[in-house]
């Protein structure tokens, strides 16, 4: 739990400073006042990677130097800085040099934010993102196997391209590093949506309190047996000079009421289904790694109706601390927000409400 | 007035360092002007030890390991070596990290690298035919495919692999081992050397 957030230089703000509940803290305020950057800053801190940008520059301050993002986490005084390219990452005054290990002694965070919806309506490589994300978290040999495969794959597809007559013998030895990898990611994959699918189904149901029965769906690029698969695909690969099975061409499927998602579902139902699969991710890494991740949710109330919004708010994971930004307070009904925080914001000027 | 800059002598030593390995050209500018401020007698010894190298050292044409031009290869030509198995690895300098375990008396076949289609390197930039044709014509009863385990080694592993059984040549394929370090504890492995070392236990 970050109870503290102390940040410095950071997007629009010169200094600021604040309390975070531990159960929900609102933050408050129009449009391009610096609310999303306030859950940036956390994710920075806590994951050392922004959702917005790749640049430690962009989160600078304008004519300022350096930046520092500072949080107390469970007791931990976390401190993240920047200057220029240089980047210094304590944990209570120890400085680590391999993000790694800084890394092991920060904690989870979700983000749910607009652009959840590229989930349904994108293309498959948000939904392997997401997945890839899920299960790496998982387990610690998904990461260097997902490497490894795509490291094998770009070799692969070099050799189909290079010659007019492909040397099999080469490109099988890459194949075989294919299957190896590329069924250990596909399990995992699958594993992880057999874990996610409960969850999501639920979630599914309780924030559109409508039969909305949302199904998950791995599908694979070609025959389950790899070694099979890659068999079957020769002559079509000799032709078409590409790697066409494995996980890279896998997708996850979804599907409400028989009805595949990115066609069928409207806007809302669109907008809900990312939603489940997120906070779907937060349970599922609650349940395995026994602690709660923060949950960064960025201004989606906008776009829901207040009947799901309020069974959106009851439905994140129990205990799991929540920090919201959001335009105005219309929405909520009486109650949904007893025991939070509220802060205003405007013009990088912080009010408790 | 003209521009001071380096004498042509040491400009011409630098362009020949800057072809070093690793070296760059802040480094080699720095490797130069050191080597003008020694005393005369260290630069000729460093010309004479280069030389001498050079000369009377290749690189065998059989195993790829280091070969003196007059007293042959230091690898085939040691009739104490067990000639029932043979590693094949990377670099002759893996040779040498192997003969320090001193757990090894076989011998030993350097590829000069490893198969890495994105760098252009294939396998006849590599003594792959001479490798086959050493087990073709000795009496090997194992090879140990002790190349390293990153994508590229693990693709020339499987490489060597299919060809050999592919020839029909009757021997033993072996790969080397990846697990925990010896002597360690299980708070220093990474997570993916424990990961290997689970995957790859071993009945006692």
């Amino acid at each position: 739990m970050l109870t503290e957030l102390r940040i410095s230089n950071f997007r629009c703000f010169e200094s600021f400073d604040c309390s975070l509940e531990s159960g929900t803290t609102l933050f408050v305020g129009e449009n391009a006042q610096g609310k999303t950057s306030i859950l940036e800053s956390i994710c920075v801190l806590m994951r050392l990677q922004s959702p917005r940008s790749n640049k430690v520059s962009d989160q600078i301050r304008f004519d300022a130097e350096a930046c520092s993002i500072e949080g107390i986490l469970s007791g931990k005084r976390l401190l993240f800085s920047a200057a220029g390219p240089k980047r210094r990452m304590t944990v209570d005054n120890e400085s680590f040099s391999k993000r790694k290990d800084y890394l092991a002694e920060t904690g989870l965070v979700v983000w749910i934010g607009n652009d959840d919806i590229d989930l349904v309506r994108g293309s498959a490589e948000s939904r392997r993102r997401y997945l890839d994300f899920g299960a790496s978290q998982l387990s610690a040999g998904y990461l260097p196997a997902l490497r490894a495969y795509t490291r094998a794959l770009r070799a692969r597809n070099f050799l189909l391209k290079r010659d007019a007559n492909p040397c099999w013998d080469q490109i099988d030895s890459y194949t075989k590093l294919l299957v190896q990898h590329g069924t250990y990611i596909a399990e995992q994959r699958s594993a992880l949506i057999s874990s996610l699918v409960p969850f999501a189904k639920k979630l599914q149901l309780d924030v559109s309190g409508k039969d909305e029965l949302l199904s998950l769906n791995y599908v694979r690029s070609g025959n389950e047996d790899l070694e099979l698969a890659y068999e079957e695909k020769k002559e079509a690969e000799a032709k078409q000079r590409l790697t066409l099975v494995g996980p890279h061409r896998d997708d996850l499927e979804l599907s409400i009421n028989s009805l595949l998602a990115s066609k069928f579902a409207s806007e809302g139902q669109q907008r809900t289904i990312a939603l489940s699969l997120k906070i779907a991710q937060s349970h599922v890494l609650r349940e395995r790694k026994g602690s709660n991740p923060i949950l960064l949710i960025d201004d989606i109330f906008g776009e829901l109706d207040s009947s799901r919004r309020n069974r959106l708010l009851s439905s994140f994971p129990e205990g799991a601390q929540k920090i919201i930004t959001t335009t105005s307070l219309d929405w909520a009904s009486d109650g949904c927000l007893e025991g939070s925080r509220c802060y205003s914001l405007s013009k990088g000027l912080l009010d408790e409400m | 007035m003209a521009r001071l800059n380096f004498p042509e002598e040491i400009k011409s030593l630098i362009d020949t360092l800057k072809k070093l390995p690793g070296i760059g050209p802040r480094g080699a500018e720095r490797i130069a002007v050191w080597l003008i401020n020694q005393d005369r007698e260290f630069a000729s010894l460093l010309s004479k030890v280069v030389e001498d190298s050079v000369q009377l050292i290749g690189a065998c044409e059989i195993c790829g390991f280091f070969k003196s031009h007059e007293k042959g290869c230091f690898s085939c030509d040691d009739s104490e070596r067990d000639g029932s198995v043979i590693c094949v690895v990377e670099q002759p300098t893996d040779v040498i990290a192997l003969e320090k375990t001193g757990a090894f008396k076989g011998t030993y076949h350097c590829l000069g690298g490893k198969i890495a289609p994105l760098d252009n390197i294939g396998p006849e930039d590599l003594r792959v035919s001479s490798l086959i044709s050493r087990i073709e014509d000795s009496d090997f009863g194992e090879v140990i495919l002790g190349v390293g385990s990153d994508v590229e080694g693990e693709a020339t592993a499987n490489y060597l692999a299919d060809l050999i059984v592919g020839k029909g040549l009757k021997v033993d394929i072996t790969r080397l081992a990846q697990g925990l370090p010896a002597g360690g504890g299980l708070e220093n492995a990474d997570e993916l050397t424990l990961y290997r070392a689970l995957d790859g236990r071993r009945k006692v």
